[in-house]
């Protein structure tokens, strides 16, 4: 299965950084969510999470790193945890990691309201 | 409004075609240019993102920016008081659509935060996947800035109203 790679660009700081690493498991989303064709974007990183859940089923770490999402991106990242989620229930192996900056209250209230829709555990960790 | 909130400074002001590009250097310019603690400087680049997407996106009048890339046009105005800041963000739309939006913000203006926060997650997940809608955006300006909606819609022919929003941010 093929990795997925977007490397941030700083004329569209609008667009997040993204690692899909299907051989290690890990995912990484990092930077800013607020580009105007959200669906576009986010579908074939949907895809890639149904394909490895359905076909990998090995153990997955999704590491978030988004400093901020606008509430369209937001609808996107609930499907992804909800994928996660359901992954989870048919007994694979999920970590989620949302590494979020203390100084941003407001991202506490954003994560707390994903794991109260889709169930799934989301684990804090301080941006340093 | 008592004699210091007159002495405003206007900050940005922006009237045309609400880009992409032009919002994500603006947002960043923000960030910048004001002097005040990080929790509220954040806030108000979330607003400022929320809102001016809203007017790029649901605008009734558009513009050809680009080849094939239209981009809603309104304008935005960002004040700054001694005690708050005052974004204020104005645009056409569809007259049919006054109704719904009125609906929208009268709701928003009378919950609770927590109640805000079941009816943005209640919002968000009964959305289609391809439009989430303005409504959402509404709701986490609201919470954001901890302050009711302050809306306004005149009706412009019979086809158009004209929807001003302003949402004030308390330092």
């Amino acid at each position: 299965m093929e990795n997925i790679v977007i490397k941030e660009v700083p004329d569209s700081p609008y667009y997040p950084e993204v690692n899909f690493n299907a051989d290690k498991g890990i995912c990484e989303i990092s930077g800013e969510s607020y580009m105007e064709e959200t669906f576009k974007f986010y579908s074939p990183l949907l895809d890639w999470i149904v394909r490895y859940t359905d076909e990998v089923k090995k153990p997955l770490t999704f590491n978030f790193k988004l400093t901020y999402f606008n509430t369209n991106s937001s609808r996107l990242i609930l499907d992804m945890l909800d994928i996660l989620k359901k992954y989870q229930d048919n007994n694979g192996n999920v970590t989620v990691v949302w590494y979020y900056d203390p100084e941003d209250p407001d991202m506490i209230d954003e994560i707390e309201d994903f794991e109260m829709e889709t169930g799934i555990k989301i684990n804090l960790v301080e941006l340093e | 409004m008592n004699l210091k909130d007159c002495h405003a400074k206007k900050v940005l002001s922006f009237h045309g075609p609400l880009t992409i590009s032009l919002l994500s250097f603006i947002s960043n310019y923000l960030k910048l240019i004001i002097k005040t603690d990080q929790v509220l400087l954040s806030r108000l680049y979330k607003i400022f993102v929320e809102l001016t997407q809203n007017v790029s996106y649901y605008s009734a009048e558009v513009r050809e920016v680009e080849k094939g890339i239209k981009s809603g046009i309104g304008w935005f105005i960002l004040y700054e008081y001694e005690k708050y800041y005052l974004f204020s963000t104005g645009n056409l739309i569809k007259r049919n659509d006054a109704y719904k939006l009125t609906r929208n913000c009268t709701e928003i203006n009378s919950l609770s935060e927590e109640n805000l926060r079941v009816l943005k997650r209640e919002t968000r997940s009964q959305a289609k996947i391809r439009d989430i809608g303005a409504h959402i955006g509404l709701i986490q300006t609201s919470l954001l800035s901890g302050n009711s909606l302050d809306f306004n819609i005149s009706e412009v022919n019979s086809k158009h109203s004209y929807f001003t929003l302003s949402v004030k941010l308390d330092k």
